[in-house]
């Protein structure tokens, strides 16, 4: 299957991904797990300071529709409950676990064959019990995105959109979106069972809902699983080895040719719920073997790695922990970016660590790091050529230089999806999505 | 309180996103420009001796020289190694005709630098093609220098051109169009007419539009729609009136017709930045060169059709695709 629309971007140079696919991490031997995203939003902790934890025991939970529960990813003990920072720079209650070095797991992991007779409702409570998050952006707990409009939504209120819509249409996103991931590739060559499995489940949970599986160009699933998705009625959608195709607005687009209503839209509005293929397979554990979220599979690359390398990392490995024990880098890093090369963020610390939305870990020493300048736009149109939102980078940025933040909304900046593309083709090197973000910041506290 | 984190550590680099970027600068731009006016030069090198080279070394000197004066006198940061003075300077020469004295050179060279892009803040911040700016002030000024032309006297392997004494346009409006039955259309096509250094060898400056094309330096909508709406409104009149009007493709071929589609309407800053508006703003370019060419007061229109349609530019930006994601405003 095509694409039925065409969209303006880059191609990067192909990346060497090494093999084995996925390696296993050492076990941690501390893990601080954050109980939320924010200050504001986080579960009520469970556990005491000094209270013995197994692997997968519950830590963290809320009432909250919107917040996933927490599980502890090691067995030990917990030494501390307080504030930490998270790759935002922002403070997050957190709890921390130092390892006992057994991994002793909170029961044993029972794999239930017959998971697909269960009652919707039941899959849907193992789901949300398991804390399995959908990374996004934006990131949510998975079961919140197979909510249908009549159950709770308040989250799915929104302006001037009259009412969101059923999903009829999942997209299990297997694309690779940006240099340094290289997940999803591997999750779709090595998991093909638990994608089956998956898919499923989803449509057993959204009955009438087609499912699209949208793979890269190289992205080659093997011949058994194309001939079980054909038998289970899913498309294959092949998409080209172009940025930003991974990134979900222009997803949705090619592979429906539907558009997010925007500035204040989502994929809800339109129907659409598109699922990583790596949370695919955590939705697979959390109905099929009742397991809690406790690991994430996370591209290492940079510095100096000739190739991307794949781990699966226990969530709450702080990230200089986690350079130590690997001993893969070449090269000392001054960045360390958490996500992908293009829309990552650069912390400003290592000693955050690893959650569910973490898909990427890129790290560039002194002479991998790029600057921006800033020089004055030459008006040369490069970034206008390649937006995929079709907007006028070069009069937004401009605007948003000089302070001109409701000139810029009326260029339509708050439909600005923020692949990075701009700054990436700026011959000037300005630093264009960080105008950007910064006039949506100030319009946003108007 | 005490911190999660320590700060003692060597501190991380911390910037927004994105982390990598293309390796393409301004001054890959300028000076891959430079490279595809390489063949024009040596064409006109080729056709009308060492005085060309000579012209053009003068033109290039000038204008560096004016735009690092101007950044010194505003204190702007010295750019003068991005290549876009020495761009300014070699296009100024290539429209010129080789006889010009130097002063006149060195005149024009300096106003399109200073009056037409230096004082408005520099590279990019111009409404106005710099290097039309210059040319059409010595034009106006300096008339008669400016419309000396000399034979082209092939350095070797070719006979020099002798058929017509100026440049193909000026034959047709003085003598009419019996003139140029002579004429053979390679010698139109690889330069061997009087005209000005750069634009008379087409086959040159195609070579060079072409290699902007395939290095993605610039894109075909100015270039295309220049050149077919031109190429189409002559058609029309030469169906009519075959005896008054000229083969198009004469037109196409003479003159600055190529060199302004490839190389002046595609000056960065000055020219739409969407599809749809590029395409309209080459269009404009092409009718109005053609009207000046026909009815006009001057005898090639390619310049002033540029300056005119720069102006313009700001209106065809409104002219631009759908962004994605809107929808119409709910009441």
């Amino acid at each position: 299957m095509g694409p039925k629309a065409s969209f303006r971007g880059v191609s990067f140079p192909p990346q060497k991904v090494s093999n084995p696919a996925i390696e296993d991490a050492p076990l941690p031997q501390r893990v601080v797990l954050p109980l939320g995203e924010d200050r504001d939003r986080v579960c009520q902790p469970v556990v005491e300071v000094g209270e013995q934890v197994k692997t997968g025991q519950l830590v963290g939970q809320s009432a909250d529709f919107l917040l996933a529960p927490v599980h502890s990813s090691i067995s030990g003990r917990v030494t501390d409950i307080r504030p930490w920072f998270d790759q935002k720079g922002g403070e997050v209650l957190s709890v921390i676990v130092e390892s006992d070095g057994i991994d002793s797991w909170q029961e044993e992991l029972r794999s239930d064959e017959r998971f697909l007779e269960r009652a919707t409702v039941q899959i849907l409570a193992d789901l949300k019990a398991s804390g399995v998050v959908e990374i996004g952006p934006p990131a949510m707990p998975l079961h919140a995105k197979f909510a249908q409009p009549e159950r709770p939504k308040e989250f799915l209120f929104l302006v001037g959109i009259p009412r969101a819509k059923m999903v009829d249409t999942v997209i299990i996103n297997g694309i690779d979106a940006e240099p340094g991931m290289a997940t999803k590739k591997a999750i779709l060559q090595k998991n093909s069972s638990e994608i089956l499995a998956g898919i499923k489940i989803i449509q057993k949970l959204l009955g009438s809902a087609r499912v699209v599986l949208a793979v890269g160009s190289n992205g080659s699933l093997n011949s058994p699983l194309t001939s079980e998705l054909a038998g289970l009625g899913v498309r294959v959608f092949q998409g080209k080895d172009k940025y930003p195709l991974g990134l979900n607005p222009i997803l949705i687009k090619c592979v429906t040719g539907r558009e997010i209503p925007l500035p204040d839209g989502s994929e809800q509005d339109i129907g659409v719920a598109v699922v990583d293929a790596v949370t695919l397979v955590h939705l697979v554990e959390a109905v099929r073997d009742r397991k809690p979220q406790v690991e994430k599979v996370v591209s290492v690359s940079g510095a100096g790695m000739s190739a991307v390398k794949n781990f699966k990392v226990r969530l709450g490995t702080v990230i200089s922990d986690l350079v130590e024990q690997l001993e893969v880098l070449k090269g000392e890093p001054v960045k360390v970016i958490a996500g992908g090369a293009m829309t990552g963020d650069a912390l400003f610390s290592a000693d955050i660590p690893v959650t569910k939305e973490t898909d990427a870990l890129v790290f560039q020493t002194a002479g991998e790091a790029k600057s921006f300048s800033p020089d004055a736009c030459i008006n040369c149109g490069m970034c206008v050529r390649h937006c995929p939102a079709k907007l006028l980078p070069n009069e937004l940025s401009k605007y948003c230089e000089f302070s001109m933040f409701e000139e810029a909304r009326d260029e339509y900046l708050l439909h600005c999806i923020e692949c990075g593309i701009c700054a990436y083709v700026c011959p000037e090197k300005r630093p264009m999505l960080h105008l950007m973000r910064y006039g949506k910041r100030e319009l946003s506290l108007v | 309180m005490d911190r999660a984190i320590s700060l003692g550590k060597p501190m991380l680099r911390v910037s927004v996103a994105p982390h990598i970027l293309q390796k393409i600068t301004t001054s890959n731009l300028m000076y891959n420009t430079l490279i595809a006016l390489v063949p024009a030069l040596l064409a006109g090198i080729y056709f009308f001796g060492f005085a060309a080279l000579k012209l053009a070394l003068i033109c290039m000197v000038t204008a560096v020289a004016c735009e690092a004066g101007m950044q010194g006198l505003t204190g702007r940061k010295l750019a003068i190694k991005n290549g876009s003075g020495l761009l300014l300077g070699l296009l100024f020469a290539l429209i010129c005709s080789p006889e010009i004295p130097w002063w006149t050179a060195v005149a024009g060279t300096a106003i399109a630098v200073i009056l037409g892009r230096e004082i408005y803040g520099g590279l990019g911040n111009n409404p106005f093609n710099p290097v039309l700016v210059g040319w059409a002030v010595a034009r106006i000024s300096w008339s008669d220098h400016m419309t000396t032309w000399i034979m082209p006297e092939p350095l070797f392997g070719l006979e020099p051109g002798g058929y017509i004494e100026y440049p193909p346009l000026e034959v047709i409006r003085v003598d009419g169009l019996e003139a140029l039955v002579d004429l053979p259309w390679l010698d139109l096509f690889i330069g061997n007419v009087p005209g000005t250094i750069g634009t008379v060898s087409v086959a040159a400056v195609l070579i060079g539009g072409i290699y902007l094309l395939a290095r993605r330096i610039i894109t075909w909508h100015v270039p295309v729609s220049f050149l077919a709406s031109a190429w189409l409104f002559g058609l029309i009149f030469w169906l009519i009136d075959p005896e008054t009007y000229a083969n198009p493709t004469i037109y196409i071929l003479s003159g600055w017709m190529v060199l302004g589609a490839f190389f002046l309407a595609t000056d960065k800053g000055t020219v739409p930045v969407t599809g749809p508006g590029m395409i309209i703003f080459g269009i404009g370019c092409g009718l109005i060169t053609m009207i000046i060419r026909y009815w006009g007061g001057f005898v090639d229109g390619v310049a002033f059709a540029i300056l005119l349609m720069n102006a313009t530019t700001p209106l065809l930006d409104r002219v631009r695709p759908r962004v994605y994601g809107r929808v119409k405003e709910v009441a």
